[in-house]
């Protein structure tokens, strides 16, 4: 019943009573039913209305008493007035305290909804009896369709242990924790994290079980898709054939904290070998995958787990760049460098190491390795390849020069020994044949003059400019003639040291042509030290010259030239080799000269001989 | 008249082939001369006493031209002469019945000594 109900049944029955006291002769303390009004005033637990009703009484009760007996004698009827109105001031006073009490209740329920958590109170058969807010708004069921239900069916609860063994573990301990699933009104199925608490009646009987429940359906999502994340990666990591380390930098980024001198520390990683050793050991492997293992011979992951230092040679250069890009924060690093297998063995490899860019990422370091072994050896073999094709096109150049020398001079020099022949004859006849003479003779004088045009004609052909005039780096021409010889250079056991000044400027002239002139002068000097058991070493130098010219030198430590034959050494035709066609210094002559430098040779026998280049440089545009 | 050994000759280089010419008339023979195999082939009908014929000749080769003739049935001595000799021509001619093979330059008496042999060989058979 409302409010305003239960306040006018509460005014329509104090003045029934009133009726009844004043219209009825009986004599009786009527007025003490004065205090169902006031009990029904209470029921609606508004303080005002208890006090308002419990004064309305009073003053009908004693208006009552004065129109039936008068304010003139104090007798029996004075003295039931009296009791009627202490009944009602005692009423008034219980429903005050038991409205005070009330009160309290209703404030501590209504912090019950205040919870986030859903919370209900149920007996022992799974009745419910209080449904707070949170459950109203988190199950779809209002607290009046939820009270008198039975828990379970409401909510279609699915335990994860049998339902028996629950119960026995809620009466033993008087609690239970537990995950469970059940459904809102619309169906959804939801991921609950269960708190039962069992509550006793005063004889430790249990009587009602408190359950307060949390949704933690996002939460489990959350971390389910955070599980599945972690075996996609382990499936990654494991499967992948790229070979894959996990490394822990923190150590690193402390060291590099107590040095600090994160003004310049490119400069002090560079100057300081130590400390990039010592990072080098401070940068622990905590996982390798089986791409990694297979890569470096191991048979489990532990004979890896140690620091980053155990798998680089002494020489590694590229983890110093990987440090300075660690240090300023940059997210990852990419080279080219060798790994040192458990056995001993060199490996080329391709990596990329990613720095996590979110603090405390030190600890999750990455580093991606393939193997490029098999991609080394083709390229060796390519270049091998090409150094031979390089070498036997010189070959076949110079053959196929001299097979055309040979033909074109032998033809007017057989006609002029064949003619001369012909005109002894024709003149030891008995008749001399002057005529035929006349005609032999002619002929020989002009075969003659075609043998020396033939000889110019060469000349000139191989004195004749370069065919391209690009502008050229010496660096790479200096690289390229390097690569060319590299395996002639590894099987003659010779160490090229090349020593190239930055900066130098650029030449004019035919790339492959002085490429090959380069080539020849390694090769001659690889071959002059062949079969020698002093340091094969030759060193190939550019620099500038003091004339301000480009000078290239190749310097050798054989056994030096005969001072007898320097001079004679860019003849064509000589030679010092048991094989050789002597051609090669005098095209390389012929090619220097045609780009207007000079090829120069130098030695002191016994102790090898240098080879040097001059080539003017190319002039730059000048403004005026 | 009649009987006088022709020499044909064939060669590209019209000075080697005009001083061969001159150089065997002055020893009593006739000599024809041809500027290439084809040149030879399209013009003698009849077969020479013996042929000088240079290796290397644009068009068909001396050894080219060999072929064709031991094809067609056609034998008579055939001397070489090459301005730039290597063994791998000379065995392949004398193979195919070459009488000899000459490098140029070569002395005249060389040229006529194989000459005569080449002839008195190809008359004693």
């Amino acid at each position: 019943m409302s409010r305003f109900g239960l306040r006018f049944f509460s005014a329509l029955l104090a003045f029934a009573v009133f009726l009844v006291d004043v219209l009825t002769p009986l004599e009786g303390a009527v007025a003490v039913l004065y205090v169902v009004a006031i009990l029904l005033a209470a029921k609606t637990t508004h303080r005002e209305d208890i006090l308002v009703a419990a004064t309305c009484c009073a003053i009908l009760t004693i208006a009552a008493y004065v129109l039936s007996h008068g304010l003139s004698s104090i007798s029996s009827p004075a003295l039931r007035a009296a009791v009627s109105l202490a009944a009602i001031a005692i009423t008034t006073m219980l429903a005050l305290q038991n409205q005070a009490a009330t009160m309290r209740l209703a404030a501590q329920a209504r912090l019950l909804d205040l919870s986030h958590d859903m919370i209900f109170v149920r007996d022992r058969r799974g009745i419910i009896s209080f449904w707070n807010r949170c459950a109203e708004e988190t199950y779809g069921w209002s607290a009046d369709e939820a009270i008198g239900r039975v828990a379970d069916e409401l909510l279609q609860t699915a335990y994860s242990e049998p339902r028996n063994a629950i119960e026995k573990i809620l009466i033993e301990s008087g609690r239970w924790e537990g995950a469970v699933k059940q459904r809102t009104r619309d169906g959804v199925l939801l991921d609950i994290e269960a708190r039962w608490a069992l509550q006793y009646d005063h004889l430790g009987k249990p009587l009602d079980v408190l359950e307060t429940l949390t949704d933690v359906t996002d939460r489990e999502q959350a971390h389910a898709a955070l599980v599945q994340s972690e075996r996609r990666y382990r499936r990654m990591f494991d499967a992948s054939r790229i070979g894959i380390v996990e490394e822990d930098w923190t150590g690193v980024r402390a060291a590099l904290r107590d040095v600090n001198v994160e003004a310049d520390i490119d400069g002090y990683l560079r100057s300081n070998p130590d400390f990039v050793r010592k990072a080098r050991s401070l940068a622990r492997i905590k996982d390798v995958n089986p791409a990694l293992q297979k890569m470096l011979g191991a048979t489990n992951r532990s004979a890896l787990l140690a620091s980053v230092n155990d798998l680089m040679s002494e020489s590694e250069r590229t983890f110093l760049g990987a440090l300075v890009a660690f240090a300023h924060g940059e997210p990852f690093y990419e080279g080219e460098t060798e790994l040192v297998a458990l056995d001993g063995r060199r490996i080329p490899v391709l990596f990329t190491i990613t720095f996590p860019t979110e603090p405390e990422g030190d600890g999750n370091v990455l580093a991606f390795v393939v193997d490029i072994t098999e991609r080394k050896r083709s390229q060796n073999a390519l270049l091998a390849a090409q150094a031979e094709l390089a070498h036997a096109s010189r070959v076949a150049t110079i053959g196929e020069l001299t097979a055309s020398i040979a033909h074109e001079v032998n033809q007017p020099l057989a006609a002029i020994v064949t003619s001369g022949e012909a005109g002894l004859r024709w003149l030891r006849r008995d008749v001399p044949q002057l005529d035929e003479v006349a005609s032999v003779i002619g002929r020989i004088v002009s075969e003659g003059r075609r043998a020396s045009e033939i000889v110019t004609r060469i000349r000139a052909f191989l004195k004749k400019k370069p065919a391209e005039q690009d502008m050229l780096g010496i660096a790479e021409i200096v690289s390229e003639a390097a690569t060319l010889v590299e395996r002639e250079l590894s099987k003659e056991d010779v160490s090229l040291n090349i020593e190239v000044r930055p900066d130098l400027p650029q030449i004019r002239g035919d790339r492959i042509q002085l490429q090959q002139v380069l080539v020849n002068l390694l090769i001659n000097a690889a071959q002059a030290m062949a079969h020698r058991s002093w340091p094969r070493i030759v060193t190939l130098r550019a620099e500038l010259a003091e004339s301000g010219d480009l000078l290239v030198s190749v310097q050798d430590t054989g056994p030096g030239i005969e001072a007898a034959d320097v001079p004679r050494l860019f003849e064509p035709f000589f030679t010092t080799k048991q094989d050789g066609m002597g051609m090669g210094l005098a095209i390389c002559q012929t090619t220097v000269e045609g780009h207007g430098g000079r090829l120069t040779v130098e030695s002191v026998p016994g102790a090898g001989a240098t080879f040097r280049l001059t080539m003017p440089v190319a002039q730059r545009q000048t403004k005026p | 008249m009649a009987n006088i050994p022709v020499i044909a000759i064939v060669d590209d280089d019209e000075a080697v082939r005009t001083s061969l010419a001159s150089l065997v008339r002055s020893i009593g023979y006739e000599a024809s001369t041809y500027e290439s195999g084809i040149d030879f082939l399209n013009r003698q009908s009849e077969d020479p006493s013996c042929m000088i014929v240079d290796v290397q000749m644009p068009v068909m080769t001396g050894d080219e031209l060999q072929a064709r003739l031991v094809e067609a049935g056609r034998r008579f001595p055939i001397i070489f002469m090459t301005a730039f000799p290597t063994d791998a021509v000379r065995q392949r001619v004398l193979a195919a019945g070459a009488h000899c093979c000459l490098s140029k330059p070569t002395g005249g008496d060389e040229i006529i000594r194989c000459l005569e042999e080449a002839m008195a060989g190809h008359a004693a058979q």
